[in-house]
């Protein structure tokens, strides 16, 4: 097949070109992976609109903790107040746009300004000028009207999630059933999930929807990609085809897939009774089938990966991963990568599945080492003229798959895990963002 | 002046620029020989703090929190077929400097620090990473031989300024 590099002129056309080809065809234009004039409309469409994943509660439990995160490049100071309100500051002074907070993670009553020492109680309230009267009149300066702007901030089970957009539409109506899915991960045990550390950072040249790409969908790369974790032993599963016969699954934001025949093996044992209780009949029809939800995104870039580790001398430990890709650039990436585990596991095995964890996730882990090698080696190809106009193949499944008619849970579902409903999924809801102004 | 003799000064030395040899011509088993059967190997999680909240290294996390048998298992993997992150390799050197060496709790074991900057680009690349860190090492002679029982790698950076870490420090 030859292919000629077509002239596309800016940005909209060559989305809407994009579009079409892949609603049409599920073929992919990959100048969307490295394009400037795409990522900085990505920016405004779906960074500054969407429900963006910040935080976990248990990161500043006690009033006065916050942490520091970003959208996009949107800096915000996530704090508990002393009422124990948690709230987004943007983390900008009103006076000059310093940042009021220069620390990653911290305790604080107050952000006092460096430039010019204004300060502002964590609540985002503007409480001290320094010269206030002099330099402002007899008046003073209404300091009421100049706080810390607050974010829109939304929970749902301890993830904290914040819009830029004040008109978005509120975060559970934002999730519908994907709380369904979600619920698998985060309501294992009453006791509720702690974040262990911090998350892991690191910065490389990829684009960001790689790894959302990657994990709500792509269980076919584990066999090929991973199979020296594999091989080796440190993924504790019969072959690197462990995903195939699993079910995918989508609905609203949300799709992943499902491992078959990984039951709660790998979990401490009093959680499938709790499981059990928090969960409702249809999940344990699920749980009854012996699947094991394992890897899922919700757009637009958190991710989501249950998974099996072992260390030498334990039974094979699960643990949890939470990730967000962060943009920076159209072709570099900060992965955020956040372990959590339930609060009331017994410490040994809390210490196992952290390891587990650190041994294959993360900047050193022996799978995710792998994934950050092939999105950076895509990322560079796809900058090329040509590049830009030969389309990727997103057609798995399409043309034999049926959905299932029992599934027991909301959206739909189909019968195995090497397909690409999932990521046509993904791409199709960031057409929907991306190609119309009112979304 | 170090509290340990000039000829164990100079015996230390050599023992940290064969390692980064090995390291750098990515002789891994060779390595592992060097390392003692409980050696614990740790990168722990740095986030930046207020000076007054510590150094914002954090306990009991980490990008590294290896024993002998992960170390293997890493190692293991790189010689397989399919190690994409590392075939083709990353050219590294590892520049070690500001060795430290004081006398450690047990006979025969030293405590070492060192300075280490490490080099690291990838294929046809034009741009390169650097990672630089501080090193405190336990040093153990065992049958006559240094081995590395314990190495804890405070990196310089709260975020890990490379696309992962398939490489030691």
């Amino acid at each position: 097949m030859t292919v000629t590099a077509q002239r596309v002129h800016g940005p909209e056309e060559y989305l809407a070109t994009a579009q079409e080809k892949f609603l049409q065809r599920a073929y992919l234009l990959p100048g969307l992976f490295s394009d400037p004039e795409i990522f900085r409309l990505e920016k405004e469409r779906i960074f500054a609109r969407a429900w963006h994943f910040v935080a976990h509660e248990s990161e500043i439990p006690r009033p006065g903790d916050y942490v520091v995160r970003y959208v996009a490049d949107d800096p915000l100071i996530i704090v508990r107040t002393e009422s124990g309100e948690i709230r987004a500051l943007y983390n900008m002074c009103r006076h000059r746009g310093m940042q009021v907070c220069r620390a990653e993670a911290g305790n604080a009553a107050f952000f006092r300004c460096p430039y010019h020492g204004w300060t502002y109680k964590n609540t985002g309230e503007l409480i001290g000028v320094p010269f206030h009267r002099e330099v402002y009149g007899a008046e003073g300066l209404q300091r009421g009207e100049w706080p810390l702007i607050s974010v829109r901030l939304e929970s749902y089970e301890g993830l904290l999630f914040a819009n830029l957009d004040p008109e978005a539409i509120p975060l559970r109506e934002y999730l519908g059933e994907a709380t369904f899915y979600l619920d698998f991960y985060l309501k294992k045990s009453t006791a509720g999930l702690e974040v262990r550390g911090a998350p892991d950072r690191w910065i490389f040249p990829a684009n960001w929807k790689l790894g959302a790409d990657n994990f709500i969908g792509d269980a076919y790369h584990t066999a090929f990609t991973h199979r020296s974790t594999v091989e080796v032993g440190i993924l504790p599963v019969p072959d690197a085809n462990f995903h195939k016969d699993g079910p995918q699954a989508i609905v609203g934001p949300w799709a992943g897939g499902y491992v078959p025949n990984l039951p709660y093996a790998a979990l401490y044992p009093h959680l499938v009774g709790t499981m059990r209780a928090n969960l409702t009949p249809a999940h344990h029809a699920i749980m009854d089938h012996d699947l094991w939800q394992s890897h899922s995104t919700l757009f637009p870039n958190v991710s989501f990966l249950n998974a099996p580790g072992i260390m030498p001398g334990t039974a094979p430990v699960a643990y949890f991963t939470l990730r967000v890709w962060r943009p920076l650039g159209p072709d570099r990436m900060e992965i955020w990568s956040w372990y959590l585990v339930e609060r009331d596991a017994p410490e040994e095995w809390k210490e196992a599945s952290y390891r587990a964890y650190v041994l294959q996730f993360g900047t050193s882990g022996t799978l995710e080492q792998d994934d950050t090698e092939n999105w950076s080696s895509i990322t560079k190809v796809a900058k090329g003229q040509l590049a830009r106009t030969i389309p990727l193949n997103y057609r798995m499944g399409l043309d034999h798959l049926q959905p299932l008619t029992d599934w027991p849970g909301p959206g739909q579902a189909y019968p195995v895990d090497y397909t690409e409903y999932a990521q046509r999924h993904f791409w199709t809801t960031y057409f929907e963002w991306m190609c119309s102004n009112s979304r | 002046m170090s509290a340990v003799s000039e000829t164990i000064l100079r015996e230390i030395e050599a023992f940290l620029y064969r390692e980064a040899e090995l390291l750098d011509e990515r002789q891994y088993n060779e390595w592992l020989a060097l390392l003692s059967e409980d050696v614990q190997y740790e990168l722990p999680q740095r986030v930046t703090r207020e000076r007054s909240q510590g150094e914002g290294i954090l306990d009991g996390t980490g990008h590294f929190l290896e024993n002998q048998w992960t170390l293997r298992k890493r190692i293991e993997r790189l010689a397989t077929e399919y190690a994409w992150a590392e075939d083709p390799p990353s050219r590294t050197r590892h520049f070690v400097t500001n060795i430290r060496v004081a006398p450690g709790e047990q006979q025969d074991e030293y405590l070492v620090r060192s300075n280490v900057l490490v080099y690291r680009t990838r294929g046809d690349d034009p741009t390169y990473d650097v990672l630089s860190a501080e090193r405190s090492d336990v040093l153990r002679r065992v049958d006559g031989s240094l081995r590395l029982a314990r190495r804890r790698v405070l990196l310089d950076h709260s975020i890990v300024l490379t696309r992962n870490l398939a490489i030691f420090l």
